[in-house]
């Protein structure tokens, strides 16, 4: 196992939804916060305005922050690198269904060419080891399911978020070709959908789970006696609670130093009817659910393998999937209360 | 699109087959000082700061330039390969959309295509599978280009194309890890050194679809001016050779007498690679003209004038 507590560690995109529980992983670990240093795309001003409303930005875990980065730009990578030990490569771009679609070039070039700097200055700045992020977007649309990480390459992804599941995925051959030419202790993850609180609710770019409780707590506010869904309702996907996600994170960079790609998954597979039932149940909307049809369902199925994760690293999501959606829930409720009573 | 008067970019055209798109180009009536051919010495296209200065004010961009190196680079350098082959065609396709570039067309190859890709290989089924091993990282980074191509034309209406070229060869190849030249050179050591013998990697079975450097040039020309399409498209002979024909058909045009030993314990590579040329003929009327002996023959005379 790899020592941490004396490393300096970065986490790219650490005041994101994810990044922000690595963080807090990292330190219940017993990591020192001044260890810890976490890039961020915002300027100060911002950050800093930012952190007064919420709870859970970096400023307020006492972590170092560094400021108005652009990961995209090689003099932007090496200067969050100096100085650093480990990392752990979270920023991205992303966003849902209509963002996907809207913005295909910038969801590819931002996230290929950050992943790509970040690993070559990673590389040449002489980190001892960094965790580079996939997707489960990165699968193919008709992989088997579930899907198996050997499956990776055999077909093209569902279409509205093929740009930005290949960007990631091209990531993988430049940890493969990085390990190989110059030894560099590079690894590779492919989490399945994640959820939880800090998830983003902006209707732009949220997933489906904060997009559906949105638009539940939205309806009930408004007394409205049904919400509508695109598509059919009959998509599956697998949902991976991000408190789960980052101790699988967490625990690759412990002990994980292979070159293959690992699925983080929680081994479970849900209709989106069967979601949007459950969470109506767990916020008591009693109001009709409609469907519709002539919008797509994105990928018919999604589901992951997770046992290569268990076998290399020990690594099982342990949260059920209702305590994490009421956590999520209780989140965005206690969150807009918050920011309304402010 | 008429090329006559437009401003054209030509990344990697002062390489060997950067000099025949730029020669097809002149034929085609582009006046020598609308080509801009940057050189890698003043201009590193990883640096997107030095993209954007070699974009700026052009029409038309033809990105040819590539770190590659056949088989024994690829596998030695995969890295490099990997990087430099996406992060310059990114950032020169990034730094193109902004400058409003009208035109950019990007250079793939027959090695993106899956290692198991059914014969002949199709444009539709360049994602089914993984290409072979020792070039993915090639592969892959030129995938990205396609990627990239196609996700601009989607959000920003960028005219950006994509094109898959067979195995070039012809005048001015004096790339020794290529297959085609590096025979050619081995012959002309063993005559020299009167060895006898000349020693070929693989079982000679492996087969190739060789496409005459001049025919690749116009095929690029055409299709810069007349192809304007979300789908990649093969540039290709569509006439599969092996190995062991070509290392025949050198021997011969080159009077060597000598052995031909095969390693067998040294790999073929893909076994076999030909390419489906039919879309280009549709969409462009782009037919390759060379046939592989005259094509030869040209290389040859070339080598030795």
């Amino acid at each position: 196992m790899r020592d941490i507590k004396n490393k300096k560690i970065l986490v790219t995109g650490g005041s994101g939804f994810l990044g922000s529980h690595v963080v807090e992983n990292l330190i219940t670990r017993g990591v020192p916060r001044k260890n810890i240093t976490v890039s961020r795309s915002k300027d100060v001003s911002f950050a800093k305005t930012h952190a007064r409303v919420t709870d859970d930005s970096p400023e307020n875990l006492g972590v170092d922050v560094i400021y108005g980065v652009d990961l995209r730009n090689d003099e932007d990578c090496k200067k969050v690198l100096k100085g650093q030990e480990l990392v752990i490569h979270l920023a991205a771009k992303v966003g849902g269904i209509g963002f996907n679609q809207e913005k295909p070039g910038e969801l590819f070039y931002d996230n290929i060419v950050m992943g790509a700097r970040m690993i070559d200055a990673a590389y040449h700045m002489g980190i001892e080891k960094i965790v580079v992020l996939g997707t489960v977007c990165a699968y193919p649309k008709f992989a088997p399911v579930p899907f198996m990480e050997k499956d990776l390459w055999n077909g093209y992804p569902e279409e509205t978020n093929a740009p930005y599941g290949l960007a990631k995925k091209a990531l993988l051959t430049q940890s493969q070709a990085y390990r190989a030419e110059y030894g560099f202790n590079s690894i590779f993850l492919l989490p399945v959908n994640l959820y939880g609180p800090r998830d983003s609710f902006d209707p732009r770019k949220s997933h489906v789970i904060p997009a559906l409780i949105k638009k539940v707590a939205d309806a009930k506010v408004q007394g409205e006696s049904f919400v509508e869904l695109w598509g059919t309702g009959k998509a599956t996907r697998e949902f991976l609670y991000v408190e789960d996600a980052a101790e699988g994170i967490v625990l690759a960079l412990l002990h994980y130093e292979k070159s293959d790609p690992v699925n983080l998954g929680s081994g479970t597979e849900i209709s989106i009817k069967n979601l949007i039932y459950t969470i109506s149940r767990l916020m008591d909307y009693k109001g009709e659910i409609r469907w519709d049809r002539s919008m797509p369902d994105g990928q018919p199925r999604r589901m992951l393998d997770t046992s290569r994760a268990k076998r290399e690293f020990g690594f099982e999501a342990t949260t059920g999937f209702e305590d994490g959606l009421k956590k999520t829930i209780e989140w965005y409720i206690k969150r807009q209360n918050k920011t309304l009573g402010s | 699109m008429n090329l006559r008067d437009k401003k054209i970019l030509v990344t990697g055209g002062a390489g060997f087959l950067g000099q025949h798109v730029v020669n097809t180009l002149k034929k085609r009536g582009v006046i020598e000082d609308n080509i801009f051919v940057p050189r890698s010495k003043q201009f590193d296209l990883r640096k997107k700061e030095n993209c954007a200065v070699v974009v700026r004010g052009q029409d038309v961009v033809i990105h040819l330039a590539g770190t590659t190196g056949g088989i024994t680079f690829h596998k030695e350098h995969p890295a490099q390969t990997f990087y430099d082959n996406l992060i310059m065609g990114a950032e020169l396709m990034e730094t193109a959309r902004i400058e409003g570039v009208e035109k950019f067309v990007t250079i793939g190859s027959a090695a993106e295509y899956p290692e198991h890709a059914p014969l002949p290989f199709k444009e539709e089924d360049v994602w089914i599978g993984s290409p072979e091993e020792i070039h993915t990282p090639y592969a892959i980074a030129k995938k990205m280009l396609l990627v990239e191509a196609q996700s601009y034309r989607k959000q920003y209406d960028f005219r950006a194309i994509h094109l898959f070229m067979a195995n070039m060869y012809g005048p001015g190849d004096y790339r020794s890890s290529f297959v085609l030249p590096m025979l050619m050179k081995r012959i002309l050591a063993a005559e020299e050194q009167k060895t006898g013998f000349i020693e070929v990697w693989g079982t000679g079975k492996a087969t190739r679809d060789f496409l005459y450097v001049e025919d690749a040039a116009e095929g690029i020309v055409l299709a810069t001016e007349k192809y304007d399409s979300l789908e990649p498209i093969n540039i290709a002979s569509g006439e599969e050779i092996s190995i062991r024909k070509a290392v025949e058909m050198l021997s011969r045009l080159m009077n060597f007498k000598g052995e031909i030993r095969w390693d067998a314990t040294k790999p073929d590579g893909q076994l076999r690679r030909i390419l489906d040329a039919s879309r280009a003929e549709k969409e462009f009327g782009f037919k390759a003209s060379t046939d592989f002996e005259t094509g030869i023959k040209k290389m040859l005379q070339s080598y030795h004038a």
